[in-house]
């Protein structure tokens, strides 16, 4: 009876021991397909597709925007139907200063935030009526996530239709555009574009710090895996 | 086993202090403020504490098993690494007991 109930403990620990070892190498892994997707993920964001396409190809009002459809040039035909300042943006350069954004509504029932250009110029062009048609070319870029200002009346927090989703009913693409030509019948509008925040994965992390918790993992593994041994050796 | 004992002692430190700076730095600036800036600033606590952690988990069992404590015993050691003052305090009492 003794002899059983030993057994039955020793193989316990057997087991325990296997699924602590398991957790570790699965962790091991989990954290090495994060490391490659990070990688793939940043080609990904890092690679500007300058082929014009429409926007309604890539993707569709109130969904995730798809990795695929990020950093496409696209093209897309719609009216003002609101302005917003955006505070404390910063551009490829890594310089910070205030843009000017719109709400372009697209069709009868869509819309999208367009970086139309810096704040500081918004007076450069005559106004646009909210029944003019403007024809847009721009980057596909995704939502920022942390804010750079308050929400208040006329301005927004940060570049995501999440913070004016109260203010329309109209049905919100994710993402942004960033303009890059704005026309209209009457011709073209000309202004400083700025260039889209540097591209980043939204993968958090680094590919080197998802490498090195394989190695913890793993490190944790071999320890588990050598830690009878050791207690054997050490106690006599 | 004074080797092991301080090798402990040294790891059970820094692995308190790292918790302290993960759970009163790092965990509040990227939950309870929305500032791109600070986290990229404290991104570093949590890769460090990472390996920091796995560092005093060997030392842990290093003196655990030359002290021949029972695994119970040496699992509560180990998880004392992970709250702040708790690996601190685990060290206080090696220290009354062995050093």
């Amino acid at each position: 009876m003794t002899q059983q109930s030993n057994l039955l403990t020793k193989l316990g620990q057997v087991a325990a021991v296997l699924l602590v070892i398991a957790l570790f190498v699965a962790l091991g892994f989990w954290q090495l397909q994060r490391a490659a997707d990070l990688k793939n993920s940043l080609k990904v964001a890092t690679t500007i597709d300058s082929v014009i396409v429409p926007l309604e190809s890539v993707t569709v009002p109130r969904q995730a925007i798809a990795a695929t459809a990020l950093n496409r040039t696209i093209s897309v035909t719609g009216k003002y139907i609101a302005n917003f300042k955006a505070p404390n943006q910063k551009d490829g350069a890594g310089k910070v200063d205030d843009w000017e954004v719109a709400l372009v509504q697209i069709g009868s029932d869509a819309a999208i935030l367009l970086v139309r250009g810096l704040w500081s110029q918004r007076l450069l062009n005559s106004d646009i009526q909210p029944a003019t048609e403007v024809k847009i070319t721009g980057l596909l870029v995704a939502s920022q996530e942390g804010d750079r200002a308050q929400n208040t009346s006329g301005v927004i927090s940060r570049l995501d239709s999440a913070v004016v989703v109260s203010l329309t009913n109209l049905d919100l693409y994710d993402g942004y555009i960033v303009a890059a030509t704005e026309s209209t019948r009457t011709g073209t509008l000309e202004r400083t574009r700025v260039t889209p925040e540097k591209l980043t994965s939204r993968i958090s992390g680094f590919y080197w710090q998802h490498l090195s918790y394989v190695v913890i993992w793993w490190l944790m593994a071999a320890v588990v895996v050598y830690l009878p041994f050791y207690r054997r050796r050490v106690t006599p | 086993m004074s080797g092991a004992v301080k090798r402990y002692r040294v790891m059970a430190i820094i692995a308190g202090v790292m918790s302290l700076l993960l759970w009163f730095v790092d965990l509040p600036v990227v939950y309870l403020f929305n500032n791109e800036d600070w986290k990229s600033k404290v991104a570093w606590i949590p890769f460090v504490h990472g390996w920091v952690y796995a560092l005093y988990v060997l030392t842990a069992i290093q003196f655990a098993t030359k002290a021949r404590w029972p695994l119970k015993k040496m699992a509560w050691l180990i998880l004392a690494g992970t709250l702040p003052i708790a690996s601190i305090a685990a060290e206080r009492r090696v220290v009354r007991q062995y050093a």
